[in-house]
């Protein structure tokens, strides 16, 4: 199917690229010369382009490297020019040539892009981390962040293993606690983060990263959290098509197991459990139940994952195109293709027409298309990798009782919250089908020489409809969720359900800025910008479900085949709610100056002005500022070193924002119970009868303003020997005014609670990458680090300091609430009791704080507040879930037609909470219960209580019992690649083949017990561990083509 | 080529001119949001309103556990000691200002009182300055009043002085600016309000569960009593006595789903188990009542006809209260569960239960044992139950004290109004007091506690009364009259604490 697919598309692509590459117009010249163009290898470079200087006449390479031009004379110099190499000119005498183009070492000769407008990184004062195309090529990354990891410093990256989630991302630290989504542009086009899942990586040139204020201020209010700048592949003038078709194909399997009891043991643990607290035996016999089943082994499947991408590119004298249509298809680990998976579709179109000799048209067009299954909720104890973990061993795969319905087995133990994991699996059923349109439409118009208008216009539109059934299940005679009698009579009242919802976004971004290049004596340069921006986005749902849908059956999941009608017994058979999604609109004034004294003194000035409907009526603007200044000490006449070749010192100081808050006004809600965070609930029962009710339900906030992050970094870049670089920063960023949930007097009642400028937080850290490239003949070789260390604090949340914000919401038996968001500790630290080892004897008990229900074999927690009985009060820090530092180390050689990458990825100090165990009295537990504490003496390890059904003590509060080291190293990505030597096949056809094999995280050394030590979860969820979906090890071949 | 400049003349202007700074104002209704401004417009909008100015009344149903609880009527039970904490701190007498109860009740309590102070303050004219008038709005503004001073009472009750004011709901300006007042000013201000609501209310219910001039003038006069005015109060708890209410014979069958709102009942907060239903995000704040599951037999299981759910074994009767019954006072098995008792009586039954795991009487809660078939979803949350908060009967006990404590003290009358209560329980008139004076007025002090217990009214009793301390294990006198303002609020608003916390 998927191929067939592909082969569809192809042919469109095709036809497509048949229609718009357009005719090389040819001069009238006389004089005709041909040659071939090869790179420092010998092979020929196909694409080069080949014009005679002075003149718009000119060509390409054809597939052999071949050229052949009409020059006006043999005089007329040829200009050869080729990406990513050096130019030459060479005379045009003496036809055939022979020309070898150099490859364009010199990195410092190179351009980043940034806010509106593009810089020589020489010229860079702030702070931006690059990942370049070459990089993103070997690690096939399915989302763009995954590039990003370990590879731009500064930039943390958490990923997830659930195919196509979104990982963590943030910036420079945590801001806020809102999360730190850095905001993304696309070509010049604001997009979000949840936007990168749409691109597909064979299109992008490059990502810069933002991270400092004098690049990030030119955002404003949305530039807070870093600027990741995408920008994606263009086409080049005077060149003939160019294709390439990068392909593989791989398969992909869970690294580890978590270790859990086995039929036997399980059934030993539960009879102690049983009798310590006074029941019955529940297993007489344990000689019967061997190992069981370890349903680990049954959820986790093989699963595919393939790429196909197909790319052109060229130009005419008048018009460039890129043109790209991809295909990724991705199965998930957890329950398989069938049940999990990503599917994806781009198609893309990057054209550049002269519209006259002054202006420039440039449309960019993306089409993409997100097919996806997903396994539910990936997190919560009840998901599919919960119930796996949790679920009776003694239970067997398949059911073996005649008498009973269902496919597979049914425990007679549980029989609430926690299923089979095969019977919910069986059972759910969704889909989820998404259209994305994004891109831009611009016009540069160059007034006079040096002076350029842009105006553009970005578009995102996204559609997505989804559909998910929840049929009639069985899940165990004593099940309290089945839906079935043993013997399928269907008890009374359950009703089967169809969801269908849609959810559809718009977001546009009109902007039109005027870049102005001065250079006075050739010694003072300007380089100006100034413009405004205008956006607006909108959305709405809409969410049916009905229920009786025919036959139980996903086939018939359709709300117009679903029967269900409401009654007044029944009122929500049939239901719908639309909503509208909040209308944001913003409109900004921004400029930047930059200059510099021969390339040798830099100063950058920026501000934007940034007017928000999302801010109080009275703060509806806010202004942003920064400057820097650089010093490129090598460039100074006195400098003479023969080691030294480029060295710059760096600094920067400046603000940016955030807006990123919800609007405050009087609203009123009418209604029954309320499910939001207040409980501010409505109606009321009169003569039997529920009435609805109506209350004020938010307050308004006038003076609700942005976020102001002030940032201080400072850094250098040196190159030494031509080889080596190294590039060091240092940053301090103040959140003031952070938007914080502010706790309303109690008398104030029960509102939602109002967004106010009431915390500060405070980050600072280091960042270091270091280098170093060799390019000799047949051989390459290159490796680099990038370090990253922050520390970020609260330093304030409202005026009395005791608001909070908690998170990471886990179920263990207890409700509770393992991370904070709280003055005086880092953002989203893990929040529970100290333990201090176990109680042994009852003396020991009497002799310590108070400890209502404690037994010897308890735990014994830590009395912090010293007030002599252990409570709540005596909760504190026990873990942080954000690494002390990061390292990223990329290895690579090429030998002759031998290409080896490798990436390492190492994440110290970032804690675990273990938070998968459910630790019902019949779930499965985990090995460390084998060492429990079985009498005084026995073991004082805090981790290993003794086993009981009856857990007076609270065992399973939240504490540092729970708290694991997640440090990990990872094998991120190791690519082994072969370039078959053109003499081995027939290059009429194919200009470069290379075929190689790859392993994405192949192995993963760490202490942690479970799946994988790392767990996206934004700042309340990151390594909170409740059976998260793991990373799979990837194991792929491919090919590249070109031709 | 001249067209081209044309169009990107446009474009640019466009982008430029469509940029004024009423771009980014902000209007809600750009997203159909309700606001202030637009509500209150008919009269189904105040309606709709007033109806949830009744709705924190039925978030206070663990006030009526505290009462109990609080006292030697009742244990906190439940599964272990760091089970119910919240309970357990008020059984054992060691509530910090920490428990979240106290939390709860305050900002439920607070809740009603914006709610009903939103409400008041737009009588005349709505946000939008218009002024709708509707036949009936009088009697409907009484009901306000009524909650007001209900919610108002609620929280002097449960923590002495407290926040008062009554202008509008507060905004965000307001946070942390109020102080307490004293308690007298509150209760000055609850008069007020229900001698409006008496003015305004009708004398007839038009649905179960409305407001009517009679509850009001029971409230008065509980309040009145609370503040020893015993002259006002006898007079005016002689109105309810002479209104339409009537003691029921049989005490049991007014705590069944049958007997709500029977003609001896005065107030009752009102519960259903209809859809929507509640759901964990907030037990105590949603149409059914969470209390009845408290109360519950643990793991209990029996046959059809066995009429009781299972349920989390807390607010358990003492021996204590049990033993305080004589023999034939019909209120003892109709108050004091006892399972076992039950089950050997019932064999037929095939009952099997979970003894309570902590602080175990053997008793449970009769006046609310939840019941099958009385909840719906999410069934632990969801039972119908109302919670009985004024009965008859405790108005002529009420009525009895006043007359006894009066200037002029009637004891005959007294007398009268407690034998009734008495004759009702035992069935006879053979248990009728004939004391007067100081025994007279113990012996009225003792039948409150058996007519109402575990109904959410002893602990208050008790401070009313003065004998708290005295029959209180752990009670502090100057100190437990009163629980604790809650910590979060004090850090919060910067309000006192109560003395001893």
């Amino acid at each position: 199917m998927i191929l067939k697919l592909f082969s569809k598309r192809t042919n469109l692509v095709l036809v497509m690229l048949s229609f718009l590459v357009f005719g090389i117009s040819n001069a009238q010249a006389q004089n005709s010369v041909s040659g071939i163009v090869l790179d420092e290898t010998g092979s020929p470079l196909p694409g080069a382009s080949v014009v005679e200087k002075g003149t718009t006449n000119g060509t390409s390479t054809d597939f052999d490297g071949n050229f052949s031009l009409n020059v006006a004379s043999e005089a007329s110099i040829l200009s050869i020019s080729f990406i990513g190499y050096q130019d030459q000119d060479v005379s045009a005498t003496g036809s055939p040539l022979t020309i070898t183009l150099q490859v364009d070492a010199n990195a410092l000769e190179e351009v980043v892009v940034v806010g509106y407008g593009t810089q020589k990184i020489t010229k860079v004062t702030g702070a931006i981390s690059t990942v370049k195309s070459a990089t993103i090529d070997k690690l096939k990354p399915v989302r763009v962040e995954e590039a990003l990891q370990g590879q731009a410093s500064g930039v943390s990256v958490i990923q997830s293993g659930a195919p196509g989630s979104k990982p963590t991302v943030f910036v420079r630290g945590i801001p806020n606690y809102k999360g730190g989504d850095p905001i993304v542009i696309i070509d010049g086009v604001e997009q979000s983060l949840d936007d990168l899942s749409a691109i597909n990586a064979a299109d992008i040139e490059s990502v810069n990263v933002l991270k400092d204020a004098a690049t990030t201020a030119i955002y404003g209010v949305k530039g807070g959290n870093g600027v990741i700048v995408v920008t994606t592949k263009i086409g080049r003038k005077n060149q003939a098509a160019e294709f390439t078709f990068n392909s593989y194909v791989g398969q992909q399997e869970v690294l580890k197991k978590v270790g859990v009891l086995n039929a036997t043991e399980y059934g030993a643990i539960i009879n102690e459990g049983s009798t310590i607290s006074g029941g019955p035996i529940i297993f007489p016999d344990l000689s019967v139940l061997g190992v069981g089943t370890n349903w680990q082994d049954e959820v986790f499947k093989t699963a595919g994952i393939s790429s196909h991408s197909l790319t052109a590119r060229g130009g005419g004298e008048n018009m460039t195109y890129f043109l790209s249509t991809g295909f990724l298809s991705q199965d998930g680990i957890v329950g398989g293709g069938e049940k999990s998976n990503f599917n994806r579709l781009n198609l893309a179109a990057n054209l550049n027409f002269d519209l006259t000799s002054k202006i420039k048209l440039i449309v960019n067009t993306n089409y993409t298309n997100i097919k996806n299954q997903s396994i539910g909720a990936q997190t919560a104890f009840n998901s599919i990798l919960g119930n796996a973990l949790n679920f009776d061993p003694t239970v067997s795969v398949l059911n073996t009782d005649p008498n009973t319905i269902g496919t597979y087995g049914f425990s007679n133990l549980i029989t609430g919250d926690i299923f089979n994991p095969l019977t919910r699996l069986e059972n759910t059923y969704n889909k989820h089908n998404g259209n994305k349109f994004f891109g831009k439409i611009e016009l540069q118009y160059e007034i006079i020489k040096d002076l350029r208008i842009t105006s553009r216009f970005g578009y995102t539109k996204w559609d997505q409809s989804s559909k998910e059934f929840l049929p009639l299940a069985f899940y165990g005679p004593l099940h309290v969720s089945s839906d079935f009698l043993s013997d399928g009579t269907l008890i009374d009242g359950n009703h089967n359900k169809v969801i269908e919802s849609t959810i559809s976004t718009f977001k546009y971004t009109h902007e039109t800025f005027a870049n102005y290049n001065i250079s006075i004596n050739e010694k003072h340069n300007f380089d100006a910008v100034l413009g405004l921006s205008l956006s607006k986005s909108t959305g709405n749902t809409t969410n049916v479900s009905r229920e009786d849908v025919p036959f139980n059956s996903w086939d018939f999941a359709d709300i117009s085949s679903a029967t269900g009608n409401n009654t007044s017994e029944n009122p929500s058979a049939y239901v719908g709610r639309t909503s509208n999604y909040s209308t944001k609109k913003n409109l900004s004034y921004f400029g930047r100056i930059n200059y510099d004294y021969k390339d040798k003194y830099l100063a950058s000035f920026l501000g934007r002005r940034d007017g928000s409907n999302t801010f109080g009526k009275d703060n509806k603007f806010a202004n942003f500022f920064a400057g820097s200044l650089g010093w490129v000490v090598s460039e100074e006449d006195f400098f003479n070193s023969e080691t030294i070749d480029f060295l710059k010192f760096r600094g920067s100081y400046g603000t940016s924002g955030n807006d990123n808050i919800d609007r405050a006004f009087v609203s009123v809600v009418t209604g029954g119970p309320s499910y939001g965070p207040t409980q501010n609930s409505n109606g009321y029962t009169f003569d039997g009868v529920f009435l609805n009710g109506s209350t004020i339900d938010t307050y308004s906030n006038e003076t609700l303003r942005w976020e102001e992050q002030t940032q201080l970094s400072v850094g250098f870049d040196l190159t030494l020997l031509r080889n080596f670089s190294l590039t060091a920063d240092y940053f301090e960023k103040n959140v003031d005014g952070l938007l914080f949930i502010e706790q309303p007097s109690f008398y104030a009642g029960t509102p939602r609670r109002p967004s106010a400028n009431i915390g500060s937080t405070e980050t600072s850290g280091y960042e270091f990458n270091l280098g170093y490239n060799l390019n000799k003949e047949n051989f390459k070789f290159n490796t680099s680090f990038a370090f990253s260390t922050f520390t970020s604090l609260v330093t304030a949340t409202d005026a009395s300091g005791t608001a909070t914000l908690s998170g990471g919401s886990i179920f263990n038996g207890i409700s509770q609430s393992v991370t904070r968001f709280e003055k005086g500790f880092s953002p989203g630290y893990f929040y529970g009791l100290q333990t201090d080892g176990l109680f042994q004897t009852q003396a020991d008990i009497d002799a310590s704080p108070t400890q209502n229900g404690a037994v010897p074999g308890d735990i014994k927690f830590v009395d912090l507040n010293g007030d002599g009985v252990i409570t709540n009060l005596d909760r504190t820090k026990i873990g942080n879930p954000f690494p002390d530092f990061t390292l990223g180390w990329s290895l690579g050689f090429e030998y002759k037609n031998v290409d080896f990458s490798m990436f390492t990825y190492t994440s110290v100090g970032n804690d675990i909470f273990r938070g998968y165990e459910r630790g019902a009295n019949f779930t499965n537990k985990f090995r460390s219960v084998l060492g429990r504490w079985t009498g005084p003496g026995s073991t004082n390890d805090a981790n290993n209580p003794r086993y009981t059904f009856n857990d007076a003590n609270s065992n399973n509060r939240s504490s540092d019992r729970y708290i694991e080291d997640g440090s990990f190293v990872k094998i991120k990505n190791v690519l082994l690649g072969y370039t078959v030597p053109s003499s081995l096949y027939n290059d009429k056809w194919f200009s470069k083949i290379r075929i190689y094999a790859q392993a994405k995280n192949l192995f993963t050394f760490t202490e942690y017990s479970g799946f994988d030590p790392e767990i996206a979860g934004g700042i309340f969820g990151t390594g909170l561990d409740e059976g998260a979906y793991p990373q799979s090890r990837t194991i792929s071949v491919g090919v590249d083509l070109k031709f | 080529m001249k067209n081209i400049k044309i169009i990107i003349g446009l474009f640019v202007f466009l982008s430029v001119f469509t940029a004024c700074e009423d771009w980014v104002d902000f209007d809600p209704h750009d997203e159909f949001k309700i606001t202030d401004l637009d509500y209150l417009k008919s009269e189904s909008d105040y309606r709709t309103m007033a109806v949830s100015c009744y709705t924190p009344m039925q978030w206070l149903n663990q006030m009526y556990v505290l009462a109990d609880v609080a006292t030697n009527n009742a244990t906190a039970g439940g599964e272990s000691a760091s089970d119910v904490g919240r309970l357990q701190e008020l059984d054992d007498y060691t509530t910090t200002p920490n428990n979240s109860l106290m939390e709860d009740l305050w900002e439920s309590g607070y809740e009603g009182i914006n709610r009903a102070n939103y409400l008041i303050a737009r009588k005349e004219l709505n946000p939008a300055g218009e002024s709708i008038e509707f036949i009936g709005k009088d009697e409907m503004y009484g009901e306000i009043y009524f909650l007001r001073a209900y919610y108002y009472f609620s929280l002097v009750k449960v923590f002495g002085d407290a926040v008062l004011f009554t202008h509008d709901r507060l905004v965000v300006s307001d946070f942390g600016s109020l102080q307490r007042s004293p308690k007298a000013e509150v209760y000055a201000q609850i008069e007020l309000d229900l001698n409006t609501a008496i003015a305004a209310l009708p004398a007839v219910n038009t649905q179960d569960g409305r407001i009517n001039k009679y509850i009001a003038q029971a409230l008065l006069g509980k309040i009145l009593m609370y503040q020893e005015k015993f002259d006002e109060a006898a007079s005016m708890l002689e109105n309810v006595i002479n209104g339409p209410y009537i003691l029921v014979n049989d005490f049991d069958s007014m705590f069944l789903k049958e007997g709500e709102n029977g003609s001896e009942s005065i107030l009752e907060v009102q519960y259903s188990n209809g859809k929507p239903y509640y759901n964990w995000g907030g037990v105590t704040r949603g149409q059914g009542n969470l209390a009845a599951q408290q109360c519950g037999v643990r793991g209990l299981v029996g046959s059809a006809d066995m009429p009781y759910a299972a349920g989390w074994s807390t607010t358990l009767p003492t021996q204590d209260l049990y033993d305080a019954y004589d023999n034939g006072d019909q209120r003892r098995e109709a108050t004091c569960f006892d399972i076992e008792a039950y089950k050997v009586n019932n064999p037929e039954l095939g009952i099997t239960y979970q003894v309570a795991p902590y602080k175990n009487t053997g008793f449970y809660n009769k006046k609310y044992l939840p019941r099958k078939g009385q909840t719906s979803g999410q069934i632990e949350l969801n039972y119908e139950n109302n919670h009985r908060i004024i009965r008859l009967s405790d108005v002529l006990l009420l009525a009895a004290e006043a007359n006894n404590r009066a200037s002029a003290s009637n004891d005959t009358k007294a007398q009268g109004y407690l034998n009734r209560v008495r004759a009702r329980a035992f069935g006879d008139d053979s248990h009728a007091i004939t004391v007067t004076g100081d025994a007279l007025k113990q012996a009225i002090w003792k039948e409150r506690r058996l007519e109402l217990a575990m109904e959410g009214d002893y602990f208050f009793d008790l401070v009313r009364t003065g004998q708290a301390a005295s029959k209180i294990a752990g009670f502090v006198a100057g100190k437990n009259e009163v629980f604790p303002i809650p910590q979060r609020e004090i850090d919060v608003s910067g309000l006192t604490q109560n003395s001893g916390y």
